[in-house]
């Protein structure tokens, strides 16, 4: 009986398919691995934070040194445009000048009315306190996470949770902190939430960002009032991140849901300003809130906001 | 290894020393990775996403160019690092970089030496896979995206691709000259 044995695989092609298969075991190993570090992204999104914070001290010095001669170049530019212009912009400034005069004594008066009525009420009312003013450094373009690197960490006293405000408003809040540097969600990000108060109408609302150009005004309180354009947004102070008062943007169009065009733009923002957290409460007295029962939204806290403590009853008025 | 190199007990020391010093070279595309991860932080505030993604088509391209220094592992590691980088959720970027070079070694392994315009269109390919990835990846990270505003790094890193294959090939030739690294 004629028997030919099977055809054998020589040693080489048995290499190269072994080689293969473990490249494909590996390859489904690491692509596993990534989505169960998405999932733990997902239940602890504040993870890795040392290794973030290591990441931006890394980033940042560099961008530093990087940019320097371009900034030099600018500020060249900068000064030859002021000397070219200096004529018109001082007779601009001028007529400014004139109107902002009459507006500073009718806010003087203001001012003194409520200090007096918050005297009569016996308003406590949290100061804010500037932490530090530093510049831009880095940012963020080509990432789907809206973020700026700032060239100040922990070792400027800056923490995650504060407040980050430009020349003509707020820009984020700092969600990372390296030592001498810190990482900022500018408020164009998905992941943004600003409790806002509509100046017109007094209407609390929140500002979310939608990885474009604008802002959406969202979950508006006596949503029947319609908006205008125009209409002036600034912070509410709830939250306890940001001080109340603060300009976030303006209503440029009224369809639901409205857009703003965002007060300040990080396009150039120089320095910016680090605050204290408004009203940053004990650890103590966050664990005996109910989250149910808090008035803040539900992206706030997981942002790590916290809700504004009950404020003794204020005293009668006589 | 690059080239042949005598069993390791015939190397004389200093054989051996200038052995690991010309290993470097194997680095070169992990390398060049973490620098094009490090431009794409450049201090550009704007508010959409339009910087090209070029640390994926890095990856993409050195898969293609020599599949050996670029394995799906790396390009994990690679990917982990500019999540760090771009504060995105931990993994985004690794998986979505491991699949890409994953991707880029099956296309060569059935396609043969790299081609021009093969490569091209598999990179479109790529990156619109790329960018759908990220925005079900971000919604499976609880941190959910719009995703028309990523079109636009769609476009900007299509552009980009030629730029990228010309200084990867830069560093190729200077590097490997022709020939692949197993």
């Amino acid at each position: 009986m004629d028997w030919t044995p099977g055809t054998r695989r020589s040693s080489a092609i048995r290499r190269e398919q072994n080689l293969a298969l473990i490249g494909a075991v590996v390859t489904g190993a690491v692509i596993a691995t990534g989505l169960i570090l998405l999932l733990f992204a997902r239940v602890n999104p504040t993870g890795a934070s040392r290794l973030r914070g290591v990441m931006l001290d890394l980033l940042t010095p560099v961008w530093s040194v990087v940019r320097a001669p371009f900034d030099g170049v600018g500020r060249a530019i900068d000064a030859g445009s002021d000397y070219i212009g200096a004529v018109d912009r001082a007779e601009r400034l001028a007529a400014e000048l004139a109107a902002a005069r009459a507006e500073i004594q009718r806010a003087a008066a203001d001012r003194l009315a409520l200090a007096q009525l918050r005297r009569i009420a016996a308003v406590r009312e949290p100061g804010r306190r500037l932490i530090v003013t530093t510049r831009i450094v880095s940012a963020t373009a080509g990432s789907v996470a809206r973020t700026a690197l700032v060239g100040a960490g922990a070792r400027n006293g800056v923490t995650t949770n504060l407040p980050v405000i430009g020349a003509d408003g707020l820009i984020g809040r700092t969600v990372e902190a390296g030592n001498w540097s810190a990482r900022v969600l500018l408020l164009t990000d998905p992941a943004s939430r600003i409790p806002v108060t509509i100046v017109r109408t007094g209407q609390a609302a929140l500002v979310v960002g939608v990885n474009g150009p604008r802002l959406e005004l969202r979950d508006r309180v006596g949503a029947d009032l319609p908006l205008r354009v125009g209409d002036r947004l600034l912070t509410s102070g709830d939250g306890g991140v940001f001080p109340p008062g603060l300009p976030v943007g303006t209503i440029v169009s009224a369809a639901e849901p409205a857009q703003v065009r965002p007060a300040a733009t990080p396009v150039g923002a120089a320095y910016v300003r680090i605050e204290a957290a408004w009203l940053p409460l004990p650890e103590a007295a966050v664990a005996a809130v109910p989250e149910s029962t808090t008035p803040v939204p539900t992206e706030a806290l997981r942002s790590g906001a916290r809700p504004r403590p009950v404020l003794p009853p204020a005293a009668p008025i006589r | 290894m690059i080239g042949d190199t005598p069993p390791w007990r015939l190397l004389a020391p200093d054989e051996r020393s200038r052995y690991w010093r010309s290993q470097w070279r194997l680095g070169v595309p992990g390398l060049s990775v973490l620098l094009l991860i490090f431009l794409m932080t450049a201090p550009l505030l704007v508010p959409v996403p339009v910087f090209p993604h070029l640390a994926l088509l890095g990856v993409f391209v050195w898969a293609s160019f020599q599949p050996g220094l670029m394995p799906p592992w790396l390009a994990f590691a690679l990917g982990l690092v500019a999540d760090l980088a771009f504060a995105q959720p931990l993994g985004l970027d690794g998986t979505l970089f491991a699949l890409a070079a994953a991707t880029a070694r099956l296309a060569g392994a059935r396609q043969g030496q790299p081609s021009g315009l093969f490569d091209w269109r598999l990179a479109i390919f790529l990156v619109l896979g790329f960018e759908l990835g990220a925005w079900a990846l971000m919604d499976l990270a609880g941190r959910s995206v719009p995703l028309l505003p990523l079109a636009w790094q769609l476009l900007t890193t299509i552009a980009a691709y030629p730029l990228v294959v010309a200084f990867c090939a830069v560093l190729q030739r200077r590097s490997f000259g022709r020939g692949l690294v197993r």
